[in-house]
């Protein structure tokens, strides 16, 4: 078939022309027509022209209709027949075809890209555009996603740029006040170098200095690249030396690794040079840098890895110390071999080249010298206090604008949230000896829930007695000690509304005068006083109970007035069985009325109910119980004096207070 | 350029060291520092026609406190041991030195037995009838001399042929 390819290439067309004029059906011709539909396929494919394609399906003829030929061509072709078939449906099936290009798409993409960049090419516009298209139509999602990776880069990068520029201070420094700037002068003269040249060499920022891609199980090196500065000086020592110091290197993983059970190394420090490693399981990158690398290199020397990996997978796993299947890996190394110089080197007239210059740094870095110490020193009393005020509950920095100009010297901006019962923070730099001048500050009210913070807001807003103590864990305030009733009553509402309170503990709290007042208030309601049969003076024997129950009550009338409580009372007066019910109604209210009589004969002020039970709740008591009625051997009171008595309930109820009223009537 | 990665292993004070520095640097010092560790040199050398390095793995000698730290083992494609001729007890130390190799690289790799410090043969503790028991074993062996150079530079050339060798039928 394919050495028929370059007639059918040549005249294609002429020949499905010839088919569709000799459809007299012979044997000959129909394996022609075979083969002239299989190479009209291949030309189809070769040239990729759809119209061509079409023009052929046209160009077959109609199927015999010839009953014989018919017959016959089913005898002798009827394979053929199934095949052409299958084939046609197959390159027609586009879902096939699509899995057909699938399967080899990536294949064909890896060989066409190895051999030069015309994909590239052809892609590039594609990607491009689709790019820019989703860029423009997802635009909050792409920094959505960009977002979260910006911030940390542009900090680090902040950060590197200021590790760097004190990299260069301490550059200058060295160069103007040791023996550094001497030396390199010395060896300008030595080696014939200008100065200029001298200090480049070392004011370099950083150089990749060598890549070494090796092997990770036989630490056999694969391939090398040294900097061609360094090896043109000879300075990088041998380059034989590579081989043996990839194994080396791998020999000091494999010693840390056993050493440090799964520690891997990253780096190590060789004098002035670093060596950093990207390590993976088959084979791993060793870059020896001088000076501070940027951060992005060991990104890149991953990168390069990776590629490393997919384009020498195969190899890598089938390894035996043979090296020029990796010929071509030097290509990538290439891309990491970077370098950066601090300064750029500078053409040196003879003699004020050389002098007045030197001179003019000298003195510009003495005097710099100064102002950056002065400035080092300010930036530390400035960080020093930050860390005070961060340390202070009740305050939180939110933002500090560093005024890190050398030559500035103005107050550092800080934005903080206060809570209105935390330290004022000059308060605070004050307390700590420190200058409240380097900052102006701009305070946030909020509400901090700092143990401390809680506990001074808690005692300002309840005033609180000294005789109270309080403190406060995980939200629980506790209280302990004695205070009036009124306070208690009223801070236990007011503490749960406190912000950073949860829950509130005020048993240990008394207050002194409630007790006494209940103790007068138990002394009252206790006592008995009892009546002679039909008489409506108590007898002379519970004479001395009721005094002291008066007592008591004009006691507790005092007590309460001052606590704001209103205190009233009321008097049941009761009488035994006999008698008629009317007859006992009357008696017990008048001995409830005589007590009363004498309660306010006594100068008490209270509110008195008085209540006549009759004889509807006896005594509980048995009679003759008592001593007195012991002693007298007769009852000259009856036999139920128990239940001729009378009893006091004590009735407490807080007075409204001025400012609820006042609040009322507004 | 081929590559391949040889391992020294042997009791200490056998002469590895003084091996590795005759074949690679052809000098031979009488004082004795012990190696800690691993010392790693490389050496090209023609054989059958073609370029090869070898990466020399000299590893610390192994005595009853010191077993040989087999990670530096990994990804070896050859190896010798080394016994002194002067203390036969280095031979056994060798020969089970040679087992432990096997075991960690899970398949026997080309290796050759160096019995060296063979210009002291007077002293040797190692006798002929010996050197009978290993070749009835099929150990393949050199009597080197670190000090005068002899046969070591045929013991390399042997190992990297058979290193050659076991590449090819790998393939
Ligand atoms: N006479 C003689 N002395 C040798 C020979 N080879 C080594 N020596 C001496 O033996 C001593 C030990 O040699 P090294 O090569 O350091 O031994 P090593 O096996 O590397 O020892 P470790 O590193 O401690 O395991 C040294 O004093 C050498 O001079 C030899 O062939 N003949
Ligand atoms: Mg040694």
């Amino acid at each position: 078939m394919t050495t028929e390819l370059p007639v059918s290439e040549q005249a294609p067309v002429k020949e499905s022309g010839i088919l569709v004029e000799d459809s007299g059906v012979t044997e000959v011709s129909a394996t022609e027509r075979i083969d002239a539909h299989l190479a009209n396929d291949n030309v189809a494919e070769n040239a990729a022209v759809v119209s061509e394609d079409e023009a052929f399906w046209k160009s077959i003829p109609e199927a015999p209709t010839d009953k014989e030929v018919k017959l016959l061509r089913s005898l002798l072709f009827s394979r053929e027949i199934a095949i052409i078939e299958k084939l046609r449906s197959s390159y027609t099936n586009a879902q096939y075809n699509a899995k057909k290009v699938g399967n080899i798409l990536a294949e064909a993409i890896l060989l066409r890209s190895k051999s030069d960049n015309g994909l590239n090419v052809a892609l590039e516009s594609v990607v491009d555009n689709i790019l820019q298209s989703s860029l423009q139509k997802r635009k909050t999602e792409f920094v959505d996603v960009l977002y979260p990776l910006m911030g940390p880069t542009i900090r680090k990068s902040i950060a590197e740029s200021f590790r760097s520029m004190m990299a260069d201070f301490g550059k200058s420094m060295e160069m103007a006040f040791s023996w550094k700037g001497l030396r390199w002068r010395l060896e300008a003269l030595r080696t014939g170098k200008t100065f200029s040249e001298v200090v480049l060499l070392h004011t370099l920022e950083y150089r990749v200095e060598q890549v070494f891609f090796i092997h990770s199980d036989t630490g056999l090196l694969l391939s090398y690249l040294i900097n061609e500065e360094i090896n043109a000086k000879g300075e990088g020592g041998d380059t034989n030396d590579a081989g043996m110091l990839s194994g080396m290197l791998t020999a000091i993983q494999d010693f840390v690794r056993d050493c440090f059970k799964g520690g891997d190394v990253e780096s190590m420090q060789m004098g002035e040079c670093t060596i950093y490693i990207k390590k993976s399981r088959l084979a791993y990158l060793a870059c020896v840098v001088r000076g501070i690398p940027p951060v992005g290199l060991q990104r890149k020397l991953e990168e390069i890895l990776e590629m490393l990996l997919i384009e020498y997978a195969d190899e890598l796993n089938d390894f035996c110390g043979d090296t020029a299947p990796f010929a071509d890996a030097a290509r990538l190394l290439e891309t990491c071999m970077l370098s950066h110089y601090q300064r750029e080197g500078r053409q040196v007239h003879p003699f004020w080249g050389k002098w007045v210059p030197y001179a003019l740094a000298l003195s510009f870095c003495i005097g710099l010298g100064v102002v950056y110490y002065g400035h080092a020193a300010n930036i530390g009393a400035h960080r020093e206090a930050i860390a005070v005020l961060r340390a202070e509950p009740g305050l939180m920095i939110v933002h500090v604008q560093e005024e890190s100009g050398i030559f500035d010297r103005s107050p550092w901006k800080v934005i903080a949230f206060h809570d209105e019962f935390a330290r004022m923070p000059a308060d605070i730099l004050t307390a700590n000896g420190m200058d409240a001048a380097l900052f102006s500050f701009n305070l946030v009210p909020f509400i901090s829930h700092d143990r401390s913070v809680v506990l001074r807001r808690a005692e300002k807003s309840f005033s609180l007695p000294e005789t109270v103590s309080m403190s406060l864990d995980n939200g629980l305030l506790t209280f302990k000690g004695t205070a009036p009733m009124a306070w208690i009553l009223h801070t236990r509402e007011a503490a749960m509304l406190l912000p950073g309170v949860k829950q509130v503990d005020m048993r240990g709290l008394r207050d002194p005068l409630a007790e006494e007042i209940a103790r007068r208030v138990k002394i009252v309601e206790g006592v008995t006083v009892r009546f002679p049969a039909g008489g409506d003076m108590p007898i002379t024997s519970d004479q001395p109970h009721l005094n002291n129950a008066m007592d008591a009550l004009v006691e507790l009338e005092r007590l309460t007035r001052k606590m704001g409580i209103v205190v009233s009372l009321t008097i049941y007066g009761h009488a035994d069985a006999t008698g008629t019910a009317k007859r006992n109604y009357e008696i017990s209210q008048a001995r409830a009325h005589t007590v009363a009589s004498m309660l306010y004969a006594r100068g008490s002020g209270m509110p008195i109910s008085i209540y006549g039970m009759g004889s509807q709740y006896p005594s509980d008591e048995k009679t003759g119980e008592y001593e007195q009625e012991k002693t007298m051997r007769q009852a000259p009171y009856g036999d139920d004096l128990a239940s001729r008595r009378i009893e006091f309930r004590v009735h407490l109820t807080s007075q409204p207070t001025i400012t609820t009223e006042r609040l009322l009537s507004q | 350029m081929i590559n391949k990665k040889v391992c020294m292993l042997g009791a200490f004070s056998v002469g590895k060291t003084s091996l590795v520095s005759q074949f690679v640097h052809s000098v031979f010092s009488d004082r004795y520092l012990s190696t800690v560790g691993v010392k790693i040199s490389k050496k090209e050398i023609m054989t059958c026609g073609k370029e090869i390095n070898l990466l020399l793995w000299d590893m610390e000698g192994k005595d009853a406190y010191v077993d040989i730290n087999t990670s530096y083992l990994r990804g070896a494609m050859g190896f010798f041991v080394v016994a002194d001729g002067t203390r036969k007890e280095t031979l056994d130390i060798a020969l089970e030195l040679r087992e432990i190799a096997f075991k960690y690289l899970g398949k026997p790799l080309p290796n050759k037995l160096l019995i060296n410090k063979a210009d002291i043969r007077n002293k040797w503790e190692i006798t002929p009838e010996m050197l009978e028991g290993l070749r009835e074993k099929r150990i393949d062996f050199f009597c080197t001399s670190a000090k005068s150079g002899d046969t070591v530079d045929d013991a390399f050339k042997s190992l990297t042929e058979e290193m050659l060798q076991e590449q090819n039928s790998a393939k």
